[in-house]
């Protein structure tokens, strides 16, 4: 036989059939999870403008000049605590980011 | 080979989307059940054949063009050359590539090599697999892509640098990030620490001079579905010449040779007796029946076939500043308008298996669909 006796998947399935799960309720009217770096906690924002339909976060790009150009480290905003915009992120300043990506959407080859 | 018509599956869709592929319908339809092909276990044999000979003539190629210093006709930016020769001589870690291969009349012909960033890995090692499964287990496919995934992954543990594997793709395309988390998965079997990340999420340590992850831990080891002649251009790329760490990028540096089109014409200088290998020239004037392509191109993009110096279809796009080769013009087979390029998968150092896509054209574009296949 030239085909593979037996196949199972550890990750993909698990991965990517969770798109097609329903959206996890998080929003209620009153509660909105939110981080701003992917290595923070969510943390709970109450939102008192719910009942109005309003909610505004701002969220500001930083990063530093590398080589003469603007690099982007990470993402802040004022409404949030240091832990929830570092999260770990310690060296946050030093690593700069998107460097690569520019080129295309996909691959496609 | 022959081209059979079938009903599809009842709800082939939920089959194929529990299986994680979520890209089988574009705006037009990718997945394609509703034929397949069928091979003599000869003909696979020779598709197999064809594909190990290749290969083999390929690092051949590499080391010709290395030896020789042939970059020019590559169009390689001179700063990256002493890297890609360090990766070649290091033997740096590489796991896979894919010929595209026109098989007619009983002859198999190279078409072209993506051996740094194919892309249908899924659709040929797994979609296809369980589709045979539900067609017609007791048949036989050419396709032992995942068991030589793992196999090849554990076998590479030993040449990484100790520690984690990350594996890094576009943010935007499902295609890319299933492609790349197929190849995570084996990993993940395999024994491996692996960790995913986007490649606009690749940061480099101003300070100490290494690529890091978003939890800013130094990365190693990187499986990267982006390709080399786009990592070049991009002043970012030029830090992996001072990465402190070295990391050892997968595919290799000294794969952007195979994958350029310039490939071509060298491959028939070394071995014009090889007859899996078709005519192919830098210059026009060789041919009156030739393909021009870019060095450099993706999805069937800028191409032009000419019969008897009569233009016979052509492409656009917006490659091709890089240079153009000549091929012999050897049309794909037609099955009632349908023209199957088979891609023939290496992993590791040897064929495992094929994908074949199908274009109504006699150039596979990005409209191709995927047909399963069978050994009869």
């Amino acid at each position: 036989m030239k085909k593979t006796k037996y196949i199972e998947l550890a990750l993909i399935t698990a991965a990517l059939a969770s798109c097609h799960q329903p959206t996890p309720q998080w929003h209620s009217a009153n509660n909105t999870y939110i981080r701003s770096d992917s290595t923070a906690p969510y943390t709970r924002m109450q939102n008192p403008y719910a009942n109005a339909g309003l909610c505004y976060y701002a969220f500001r790009p930083y990063g530093l000049f590398y080589n003469g150009l603007y690099r982007r480290a990470g993402y802040y905003s004022n409404a949030l605590s240091e832990e929830v915009n570092i999260g770990h992120n310690a060296f946050k300043s030093k690593v700069v980011r998107g460097g690569f990506g520019e080129s295309s959407l996909s691959v496609e080859s | 080979m022959q081209r059979i018509s079938i009903p599809p599956r009842n709800n082939w869709q939920t089959a194929v989307e529990q299986l994680g592929f979520g890209f089988h319908t574009a705006n037009t339809p990718y997945w394609d059940e509703s034929a397949y092909y069928e091979f003599s276990l000869a003909e696979i044999d020779l598709i197999e054949k064809a594909s190990a000979k290749l290969w083999e003539h390929c690092l051949g190629a590499v080391e010709h063009v290395i030896s020789q210093r042939l970059y020019n006709r590559f169009s390689i930016p001179e700063n990256f050359i002493p890297y890609i020769e360090k990766t070649w001589e290091e033997d740096h870690p590489a796991i896979y590539g894919r010929f595209d291969l026109c098989y007619r009349d009983g002859q198999v012909k190279l078409l072209e090599f993506n051996a740094d960033t194919p892309t249908s890995l899924y659709e040929a090692g797994i979609v296809q697999w369980f589709w045979l499964q539900d067609f017609d287990k007791d048949k036989d496919q050419f396709n032992s892509i995942h068991e030589k995934l793992i196999a090849y992954w554990k076998y590479l543990q030993t040449y990484l640098h100790p520690g984690r594997l990350h594996f890094a793709c576009v943010k935007e395309s499902l295609e890319d990030l299933t492609n790349t988390e197929y190849l995570r998965d084996c990993a993940i079997q395999s024994g491996l620490d692996t960790r995913l990340l986007f490649i606009d999420d690749v940061g480099w340590n101003t300070e100490n001079h290494y690529f890091a992850d978003l939890q800013d831990e130094p990365i190693l080891n990187i499986f990267k579905l982006y390709p080399w002649e786009w990592m070049v251009e991009e002043e970012f790329g030029t830090n992996i010449l001072t990465d402190k760490n070295a990391a050892f990028w997968i595919e290799p540096a000294w794969k952007m040779i195979l994958s350029n089109k310039a490939i071509l014409p060298t491959l028939w200088e070394l071995y014009p007796d090889c007859p899996y290998l078709l005519p192919a020239y830098f210059e026009p004037g060789h041919l009156t029946d030739y393909v021009r392509k870019p060095i450099l191109s993706r999805e069937g993009a800028n191409i032009e076939l000419m019969q008897n110096n009569t233009l016979l279809q052509e492409t656009g796009g917006d490659y091709g500043r890089e240079g153009h080769i000549y091929q012999q013009l050897f049309t794909l087979p037609s099955f009632n308008g349908k023209h199957p390029v088979l891609g023939s998968w290496i992993i590791g150092q040897e064929p495992a298996g094929i994908g074949i896509r199908e274009s109504d054209s006699l150039v596979t574009d990005n409209l191709s669909r995927f047909i399963p296949h069978l050994i009869t």
